[in-house]
């Protein structure tokens, strides 16, 4: 299997290589909406006297920066591309491989990943330099990051593969994923830090998988919470990792069968 | 419409021991929605959906034994595609049993997967923005080809393929015919022992349709490989296929020889007489069968297959030193498939 990964690798760097300037510019899509965020919570924050709950201005801008490096870790497009391909009959010949469709899907989000940290890293120092963004993160949290943000990747990822395999009885899962982005940009930690949402808000980021997919790993790498709330946290990241594999090897089989293999 | 009586002219293929391909009775109903055209009807189907079976493939049985290539004809909307489908493993079946080189194929086991290959003329499966080249290493890893072997196919493709320089250009900078070609060596890079072929010449150019033909020829006789074809070009047909199996509306119409086709669908013979004083002396010829055409001093006569030695000894004897040229043909293939679906259509209807 190694093998295979190495293979799959070099052909989508080579293949994401064509399209460099793409990649720049759905790297930087990705960041824009974080930082308008950002602007926006310090403009609200400097008119009420510098501090909303337990953020200032500084915890605002470390915030948003670690959201945006965990949105650019654990963001997947599955869902998009499984559904253009399956509507354009190219799913097809990965069906008939020996090799199972998902692990495309890996090597396409890492190589995603790979060729958009460098250049997103270098903007982020320079947003923290601009916000004079203030991290409390100990040691402990760097620990804890790193299972956090696979396990938010992984989490991301199932997610997205349990929606696109619809695509087996609808062929068109846009608005489906579409409704699910839309869902995450409230409860996920994007429109405001779960902290400083209203209680019932908060209760449902938490209780949904929303959540733990960018909210917590983002607080953690912030130091925003303590090692012990982490854990809990993390807690609820490894549960909602659990249902979406299950759900996923359950969709996929019952999905397989419904396959009408349009346009192929 | 279903419909219950059996296959026309069918020929019941006798049951062998060893079948690569043993297909019985398999059906695929696809379950589709349908509405009258119009505004009114799109607003009403948002609220009601008509919905109705439709039987792609109404139960059909085949046997193909190791190292045949079978033609598969049928006109379009006849069950090919779908059945293709299923036996490679891409559709699971409403009803009936399949079994390839022992294997189920809708299981899609890894052994069976590779162990055969489904290539569609009109799809690709090779990565769009990387040289083939690079295709293939990809592919050697999850076929799990050993290195030497790999070498092997691959110089053997290339050689039976003519691909050249083609493999290290970006796919997308292929034609059409170029493409294909590394389609195929993409296809059959580990060794298939079945191919299913989907109309593997459609939209290309005749020069290179015939060396695709070459080529499925050359690979099955150098591999044994088991083929089955669909194609609407008759030449691929004749050029590769002894045998074939005719379906239409999801049904087996026919699975022989070739060469039975003609003699079981079409009970005629086609005479070409050539006169060297032209078409004007050609008044008379209507006694000896149905003057089908005259052009430029040729004449092309259609007589009942029993009478067609009697009619052209006849022939022969009474234009004398007129004739310059004469032939005793099966009518074209093509015009016998398409005698068979006619028949087969007014059947239906009657």
């Amino acid at each position: 299997m190694i093998r295979i990964y190495r293979a799959l690798l070099v052909a989508q760097i080579q293949a994401a290589s064509q399209y460099r300037v793409q990649s720049i510019l759905w790297m930087l899509f990705a960041v824009i909406r974080p930082v308008i965020f950002l602007a926006a919570w310090v403009a609200v924050a400097r008119s009420q006297g510098g501090q909303i709950g337990a953020y200032d201005v500084r915890d605002f801008a470390a915030y948003y920066i670690c959201l945006s490096l965990v949105i650019n870790l654990v963001t997947s497009w599955n869902a998009y591309e499984f559904e253009f391909e399956v509507r354009m009959g190219r799913f097809s010949p990965k069906l008939l491989r020996p090799l199972h469709p998902i692990h495309y899907s890996v090597v396409e989000n890492v190589v995603w990943k790979l060729t958009t940290i460098i250049p997103l890293g270098i903007i982020l120092v320079f947003l923290a330099l601009t916000f004079d963004a203030r991290f409390r993160t100990t040691p402990a949290h760097i620990l804890l990051f790193v299972p956090s943000v696979v396990l938010a990747a992984a989490l991301s990822f199932l997610s997205s593969w349990v929606l696109a395999t619809l695509a087996f009885w609808t062929t068109r899962v846009h608005a489906i994923t579409t409704l699910w982005d839309r869902a995450g940009f409230i409860f996920a930690g994007q429109i405001a830090p779960l902290a400083l949402l209203p209680g019932p808000l908060q209760a449902i980021s938490l209780a949904l998988p929303f959540g733990y997919v960018l909210g917590v790993p983002a607080e953690i790498l912030r130091g925003g919470v303590s090692v012990s709330t982490a854990l809990v946290l993390m807690g609820g990241q490894v549960f909602w990792v659990v249902v979406f594999y299950v759900a996923l090897q359950r969709v996929w089989s019952v999905g397989v069968r419904q396959y009408s293999a349009v346009g192929a | 419409m279903m419909h219950s009586r059996a296959p026309v002219n069918a020929v019941i293929m006798p049951r062998m021991t060893e079948a690569v391909v043993d297909v019985r009775e398999l059906r695929k109903t696809f379950r589709v929605s349908e509405r009258e055209e119009g505004l009114g009807a799109t607003l009403r189907s948002f609220v009601s959906r008509h919905r109705k079976d439709v039987n792609a493939v109404a139960g059909i049985t085949f046997r193909i034994e190791a190292g045949e290539v079978v033609g598969f004809l049928g006109p379009n909307g006849a069950g090919k595609t779908t059945t293709l489908k299923m036996l490679s493993g891409l559709l699971h079946p409403t009803a009936g049993e399949a079994r390839v080189l022992e294997y189920v194929p809708w299981r899609r086991e890894n052994a069976y997967l590779k162990s055969m290959t489904l290539l569609m003329g009109n799809r690709t499966q090779l990565v769009w923005d990387i040289p083939a080249a690079d295709s293939f290493r990809v592919l050697q890893e999850i076929y799990r080809i050993p290195e030497e072997q790999f070498r092997a196919t691959v110089k053997e493709l290339t050689e039976l393929l003519e691909l050249g320089e083609l493999v290290h250009k970006p796919v997308r900078n292929l034609s059409l015919g170029e493409r294909m070609k590394v389609e195929f060596a993409a296809g059959l890079i580990h060794s298939p022992r079945v191919a299913f072929l989907d109309e593997p010449t459609i939209g290309l150019d005749i020069s290179m349709q015939s060396r695709i033909r070459r080529f499925v020829a050359e690979y099955n006789r150098r591999n044994g490989a088991t083929i089955l074809l669909t194609s609407h070009y008759m030449d691929d047909v004749v050029a590769l296929c002894k045998r074939v199996i005719v379906i239409h509306r999801g049904r087996l119409l026919y699975d022989g020889p070739l060469a039975d086709l003609a003699e079981r669908m079409a009970p005629y013979k086609i005479i070409t007489a050539t006169l060297h004083d032209g078409a004007a002396s050609s008044a008379d010829l209507d006694a000896y069968g149905t003057v089908v055409s005259r052009e430029e001093g040729r004449v092309t006569i259609r007589v009942d297959r029993h009478v067609a030695p009697e009619r052209t000894a006849r022939l022969v004897n009474d234009l004398g030193d007129r004739l310059a040229d004469i032939s005793v043909e099966d009518p074209p293939i093509e015009e016998v498939i398409d005698r068979v679906f006619t028949s087969e259509q007014t059947t239906v209807s009657a």
